[in-house]
């Protein structure tokens, strides 16, 4: 039929043996040589990581839980799929094209079965077309080149050959403006295609920007209307949760992410969101049942870092579950130590100081001079000021309190802060830095010309 | 009644992925023999297409159907259909004509509108003489796509519709952009002289 995929080498992904052969068929149909299979989701996932095949052709239901969606996700997030290679959803439903209408990662294609190979080939040669027309944009990208790579596709915009593509060049747009740091301009493209049409995924996208702005209301406002019209986009209810946290609504930010988390229990992003909505919260039990979860089930290589170690640890201190956290912070080998950045190496000094005294307190106390001056997170900071409070070091932990209240997302930890100083009984003293913060703030604050 | 809805949705998925392994089953006797079974191909495909319609009326008629709205390139979309149908046709002594006008993707849920057209262009083939032509244009800031043949025309205007028809109307009504909404319109005339099927979308 055509030679053009004779030397492509193709992956089927289907449980079902005789959904498989099908595809089979139809791929050696257009002239594929080299047709592999996948049975399950693991069994992709291993596949690709090890050869990556130039044409998936991937179900959507994949059984034990599973779904095509996530493979693709999995597949984004572990940087395991380049632009050049092709994604296509196979789906015998129409529930799938009401998630590919909504989300913000989408395959190159789907197609519904059944199809004949006529159709495939077709469907196929319009990707390669589109990938083509892109190629030098993806290259800019990839090399992280932004100022060239929106230069290219201002290029395309404007070009004949770029009509059947507006949508993808704005979209492609507004992602590399995010990606570049400039969430001002990305708000501006995503209005733009909303100005043509509501479609969910810019309007997620004006969310994210403006979030990234630090307008939160607008943003807030913006994300519930894609939740509440979109209830099968997952990601738009992750970003309602992280506005949420910002606003400093941890409750209602755990009370989406958990019923998200319920329809997707093998989303282990979406886990580790939970938890840090949980602990913020103060809902310990859950932060502990979600990052033990995601430690023991999210499998693939490289997907466990010490930071969850550290976030398990965390929900266990809070826990007040001392012995556990300690065989935690225990188990993180010397090696992996040595590699962490400061953020990490101050939460890893100051859990263990609180769990493990014997050991963790000179630790700790080595950090100290830096802990006093370095810019570190706002997540850090709070185990900082834990264990301060613990160790009575009050200079170290009004100095935690009084930097967290200035940063930009202060909202966010406030809850938090307040409350460690009133588990140690010193709410007066709170008080007083909160009011020296926002003095200083007044102070500061320049009138508008 | 959404346990309804779920055991229909359920069986109609499976009906379709066996119509899937049929199909291929024929493609691999086509490629062993070398014979052409697209006749039998269109009539599986057909079953298939059939069985998404119905699912579809009944969502529409319980008031469940949300559109999926992707930015679609409208001559990929008339080259689908001409490639579902233009064999089945040629059969029948009866040319399909493609004549897209319309460069730009356009935002429509893609799957129905492919269902619709293709359903009106088999209407059309089972009236025409010797031609139907399917056609894709901007209009008044949106889309018209239209299906006309050389037949004797609707023998009645408005035509009692059947489901296809009825489907095609609701789901262009349900297609809004800029507070504007879709719309059918069916007459008689036109440059081939047959019936004439006009789909507009914002």
């Amino acid at each position: 039929m055509s030679n053009l995929y004779a030397k492509k080498r193709f992956l089927v992904v289907d449980d079902m043996p005789t959904a498989r052969d099908a595809l089979r068929t139809v791929a050696q149909n257009i002239g594929a040589f080299s047709v592999e299979f996948a049975a399950n989701y693991q069994d992709a996932l291993y596949r690709i990581r090890n050869n990556t095949p130039d044409v998936i052709l991937c179900d959507y239901m994949l059984g034990e839980g599973r779904s095509g969606q996530q493979l693709l996700e999995e597949l984004r997030r572990f940087n395991l799929l380049a632009d050049e290679n092709i994604f296509m959803m196979v789906t015998g439903e129409q529930s799938y094209e009401q998630v590919v209408s909504a989300v913000e990662l989408v395959p190159d294609d789907y197609i519904i079965k059944p199809f004949s190979p006529e159709k495939l080939l077709l469907r196929l040669d319009r990707i390669v077309a589109k990938k083509e027309f892109f190629k030098d944009y993806y290259q800019a990208k990839r090399k992280q080149e932004y100022a060239e790579a929106l230069a290219l596709l201002a290029q395309k915009r404007d070009s004949e050959a770029g009509r059947p593509y507006r949508f993808e060049i704005l979209r492609q747009q507004a992602e590399t403006e995010m990606a570049s740091g400039d969430a001002k301009t990305a708000e501006e493209t995503y209005r733009a295609i909303l100005n043509n049409y509501e479609f969910p995924w810019a309007r997620a996208g004006v969310a994210r920007s403006l979030h990234k702005q630090e307008r939160l209301s607008e943003a807030r406002e913006e994300i519930e209307r894609v939740v509440s019209s979109t209830p099968t986009f997952f990601d738009a209810a992750d970003l309602k949760a992280s506005i949420c946290m910002a606003q400093g609504e941890a409750e209602e930010a755990q009370r989406v992410l958990d019923e998200v988390a319920k329809k997707t229990p093998r989303n282990y992003l979406r886990k580790r969101l939970l938890a840090e909505a949980a602990t913020l919260n103060g809902d310990d039990e859950a932060a502990r049942a979600a990052m033990a979860d995601v430690i023991a089930n999210d499998t693939m290589p490289g997907a466990v870092q010490p930071e969850d170690r550290l976030a398990l640890a965390r929900s266990q201190v809070n826990a007040n579950d001392l012995i556990s956290a300690e065989k935690t912070l225990v188990g993180l080998k010397e090696s992996e130590l040595q590699n962490l950045t400061l953020d990490l190496q101050a939460s890893y000094a100051a859990l263990l100081a609180i769990s493990s005294p014997g050991k963790g307190k000179p630790r700790f106390a080595g950090l100290r001079p830096a802990l006093m001056s370095a810019a570190l997170e706002s997540t850090p900071r709070l185990d900082i000021l834990r264990a301060a409070l613990t160790l009575s070091d009050h200079e170290l932990a009004d100095h935690q309190a009084e930097t967290l209240m200035e940063a930009d997302d202060a909202k966010k930890t406030f809850g938090s802060t307040r409350k460690l100083y009133a588990l140690h009984g010193r709410e007066m003293d709170f008080r007083n830095i909160q009011k020296q913060v926002a003095l200083k703030r007044i102070k500061h604050e320049t009138p508008a010309a | 009644m959404q346990k309804l809805l779920d055991i229909l949705a359920s069986g109609i998925h499976d009906a379709k992925n066996q119509l899937f392994q049929a199909e291929s089953t024929l493609i691999e006797a086509e490629s062993k023999h070398g014979i052409d079974l697209g006749e039998a191909r269109y009539a599986i495909e057909a079953a298939a297409q059939r069985l998404s319609r119905t699912l579809t009326a009944y969502r529409l008629g319980r008031h469940d159907q949300a559109l999926a709205v992707v930015p679609t390139v409208v001559c990929d979309l008339c080259d689908e259909v001409a490639l579902a149908q233009r064999h089945h046709l040629a059969a029948a002594q009866i040319r399909l004509e493609i004549d897209c006008q319309a460069f730009d993707e356009w935002p429509l849920d893609r799957d129905l509108l492919t269902d619709i057209l293709n359903n009106a262009v088999q209407n059309a083939g089972r009236f025409a003489k010797s031609c139907v032509r399917l056609s894709a244009a901007m209009d008044d800031g949106g889309l018209l796509l239209r299906v006309e043949d050389d037949g004797p025309g609707y023998a009645e205007l408005p035509p009692a519709g059947g489901t296809g028809l009825k489907l095609a109307k609701t789901l262009a009504a349900l297609h809004a952009r800029k507070e504007r909404h879709g719309h059918l319109h069916l007459d008689n005339g036109g440059p081939l002289g047959g019936a004439r099927f006009t789909l507009w979308l914002p």
